[in-house]
């Protein structure tokens, strides 16, 4: 339900209610029925309770939430949304609070951003590989598929070694990551990184310049970059129309900040620009991957705090403590302050961010996963319009969509 | 957070250098600002290299436009792209031939479950249900009673290996190390009722792979 | 110079029909297998699998198990049992016939996927039933309840 629709939905609660208190004080002589329900009739005697959104726990979300400062150029690009109910209103700062899972001890910082973010390279690569080549296998280009998916097994297997399982790692935890890097993996990586870079010359020469593939793809599936603000595009389609945008620069998490990477910009919009983009970022990912190499610091790969993070097993075995804390967090978990909190992050096909409320307990009173392809999907009706039914294949496969995400 | 501060230092000039991508969307990082934590506003402009991938439209020199032209009569990039996939032909392949040749895992595999038994040969599980308190997809139902000896048992130990995500939870939650994710992988069956095990598979799976189970853990014990 | 004329692949080749034993056996190999290679003899299960090693291979097809000769191409992955495990999957370098792995009396023998076969496990439930259906008392002998 839109803000708009809660709030007049809101306004009718209130005027029903002020409605009956007049009318209501001298046919029964109840002063109480009024906040209940619209009829006098319909008393609801459950004990449930009915919600009459409240307007001044409304108000603070009044007025757009993606806004630019006054006199920007975006602030022109806002002045009518393709879908605008009403129109925007002044900016209102808003106020987030942050909740920390992060490790308390400094120590750990490093090698835990460190960890997780070679982790995010390794998948974005996954992800792009996966991607680029069933885009093009999808458009008739069978070989990349091949060259790609074997380095794509390699990855896998670094995962698997790290992690335990090729794809679904659950490596990264409250406070740290489940496992230290076992011994060797490093080198691994780095073997296999100053080699990916010929793989990836492999296929450019294959694809880039090829007419057969630009034809597929240079002006096909454009998107303006007005429409990708409006449809809340974000990641690669965002930035294969030109605008600036990435979660890694604009608010850096992890060790972001430390690392040295461009980001590639389209300019065009369009799949071929797309195409590059995946390719660039890919080439960038390594030269990530080489920082972290080099940086990687020794020290706790979890917080040391037993009352985030489960204890070592050797210690959970002896310690009656450490026991104790292991069934805790295992049944219970950790209580979170009461808070709300949006943390996203620049994921390979765009921007994946969690909302969760926390009333102070150990489960969330409300989370909201936002995955990018949603956005992307329902593009596709306005990008495909007057396109040839093959070029909604090449659209797809830029718009990288996962339908499993979509359809959660 | 001075520190850090100090360590990443401004580069202004790259806030001017790009050209103008959009019409005037040079100056967009000021428009974000204010979104940012205001812990984070002061790091924005660092480092913020940004890398134009379109080649932009082609020259229009006569000489450029045919030699494009050439390479287009004469299919240059398309015969490239052959002559790359032939060389491949001699490269050695990558494919494993599988049910002989086998790749690489690690003993930290998460594969199929199975319940271990002590040297002794009594059970491990306790029934302390910290495993079907933690399974995210709620794959574990156990029903626990006291046995004649009046030691604690499960009576009922079912994994839905179907519901299963294979996080390994379990494993880190069970306290005894009873039930663990096994080497396997080939376990895939023919019917859906096939995979749905109870105690006395998971018991006969642990027998059947201890060896290699005992070897996994004793491998990455330090880790754990 | 043996190797510019190319007499190390010839070599390569008639090792591999000796290892399969002999030209007839080498296309019965080639049938089955799909591959004609020689390697190490490194051991062998008591179910009759044969595992062989052969370096000159990059990791991933430098190991390899021979499915016993009985079971024709009836052969299954699954049929590699646990203290092999590990060694095939490259874990260790470790041999089984080397460093034994543990054994304990109560350890089962291994057996291969059983699903598809009238073997395969079926689900029951392993405790009492909570609920128990009333019989009318002249059926209550037959059927053996009290």
């Amino acid at each position: 339900m839109s803000l708009g629709a809660l709030r007049s939905l809101a306004e009718k609660g209130r005027l029903v209610s002020r409605f009956p208190t007049s009318l209501g004080a001298f046919v029964t002589g109840n002063s109480h029925w009024d906040t209940h329900s619209q009829s006098p009739l319909i008393e609801q005697r459950r004990g449930a309770k009915r919600w009459t959104p409240d307007l001044e726990w409304l108000e603070q979300f009044r007025g757009p939430v993606l806004y630019a400062q006054p006199g920007s150029p975006l602030a022109s690009i806002r002045e009518t949304p393709w879908n605008a109910l009403e129109p925007p209103r002044e900016p209102k700062q808003l106020r987030n609070c942050t909740i920390n899972f992060g490790p308390q001890h400094p120590a750990a910082h490093g090698v835990l951003r460190l960890v997780m973010e070679l982790d995010g390279e390794i998948t974005r690569i996954l992800n792009h590989i996966l991607g680029i080549t069933t885009h093009a296998l999808d458009i008739g280009a069978l070989t990349p598929f091949f060259w790609l998916f074997e380095e794509r097994e390699k990855m896998m297997e670094f995962y698997e070694r790290v992690s335990g399982a090729r794809m679904h790692a659950a490596y990264v935890r409250p406070g740290g990551v489940s496992l230290d890097l076992p011994l060797g993996l490093m080198d691994d990586i780095w073997d296999w990184s100053s080699k990916y870079g010929q793989r990836l010359d492999e296929v450019e020469d294959l694809l880039t310049n090829n007419p057969i593939w630009r034809q597929r793809t240079i002006d096909i599936g454009v998107v303006s970059y007005e429409d990708a603000l409006n449809f809340g595009m974000s990641g690669v389609m965002l930035r294969g129309s030109g605008i600036k945008w990435d979660l890694r620069k604009a608010q850096p998490y992890d060790a972001y900040d430390e690392m040295e990477f461009d980001i590639p910009i389209g300019k065009r919009g369009d799949c071929y620009d797309r195409y590059l983009i995946r390719m660039e970022e890919m080439r960038q990912s390594l030269r990530i991957i080489e920082q972290c190499l080099n940086k990687m610091p020794p020290g706790e790969v979890r917080t040391d705090d037993a009352k985030v993070s489960p204890p070592k097993r050797a210690e959970m075995k002896s310690s009656m403590e450490a026991l104790i804390h292991h069934f805790k967090l295992y049944t219970e978990g950790y209580q979170v302050p009461p808070g709300t909190t949006y943390t996203a992050i620049e994921a390979p096909k765009g921007e994946f961010g969690v909302y969760l409320i926390s009333d102070g307990t150990s489960r969330p009173y409300r989370c909201k996963i936002k995955a990018p392809g949603f956005a992307h999907l329902a593009a596709l009706d306005q990008i495909g319009r007057n396109h040839m039914l093959a070029d909604i294949v090449a659209i797809i496969g830029t718009l990288d969509i996962v339908f499993g995400e979509v359809d959660r | 957070m001075a520190g850090r501060l100090g360590l990443v230092g401004f580069r202004v000039g790259h806030l001017r250098s790009p050209a103008p991508l959009g019409p005037g969307l040079a100056s967009s990082w000021s428009a974000y600002g204010h979104l940012l934590r205001p812990n984070e506003t002061s790091r924005i402009p660092i480092r913020s290299n940004y890398k134009q991938v379109n080649p932009g439209d082609p020259s229009m020199a006569w000489k450029d436009m045919t030699d494009r032209g050439a390479e287009r009569m004469f299919f240059v990039e398309i015969c490239r792209g052959l002559g790359l996939t032939l060389a491949h032909l001699f490269k050695e392949p990558a494919t494993i031939n599988y049910p002989f040749e086998k790749g690489p895992l690690s003993p930290r595999f998460r594969g199929e479950h199975a319940l271990r038994r002590y040297p002794s040969g009594e059970e491990r599980c306790i029934a302390c249900k910290l495993c079907e308190a933690i399974c995210p997809a709620q794959a574990i139902t156990i029903e626990a009673e006291e046995r004649t000896d009046g030691s604690r048992r499960t009576t009922r130990y079912d994994i839905d290996m179907t519901k299963c995500i294979y996080c390994g939870f379990c494993q880190e939650a069970c306290p005894v190390d009873a039930i663990v994710e096994g080497p396997n992988f080939e376990f895939s069956t023919e019917t859906h009722e096939e995979l749905m095990y109870n105690k006395e598979k998971l018991l006969n799976n642990g027998d059947k792979w201890e060896a290699e189970i005992a070897a996994n853990l004793q491998a990455d014990y330090l880790y754990r | 110079m043996s190797k510019l004329i190319g007499m190390d692949k010839l070599r390569n080749l008639l090792k591999s029909i000796k290892h399969a034993g002999g030209l007839r056996a080498a296309a019965y190999r080639l049938y089955r297998f799909n591959d004609l290679r020689w390697g190490q003899y490194v051991g062998e299960d008591k179910y009759g699998n044969k595992y062989y090693e052969n370096k000159f291979f990059f990791m991933g097809r430098s190991r390899w198990v021979e499915y016993p000769p009985n079971v024709g191409t009836d052969y299954d992955a699954s049929m590699v049992p646990a203290e092999w495990y590990g060694w095939l999957h490259y874990k260790t370098d470790n041999l089984p016939t080397k460093v034994p792995p543990v054994k304990y009396p109560w350890m089962l023998e291994h057996s291969p996927n059983t699903s598809g076969s009238n073997q395969a496990y079926f689900p029951y439930s392993t405790t009492r039933q909570k609920i128990e259906p009333w019989l009318p008392p002249h059926l209550r002998s037959q059927s053996g309840q009290a």
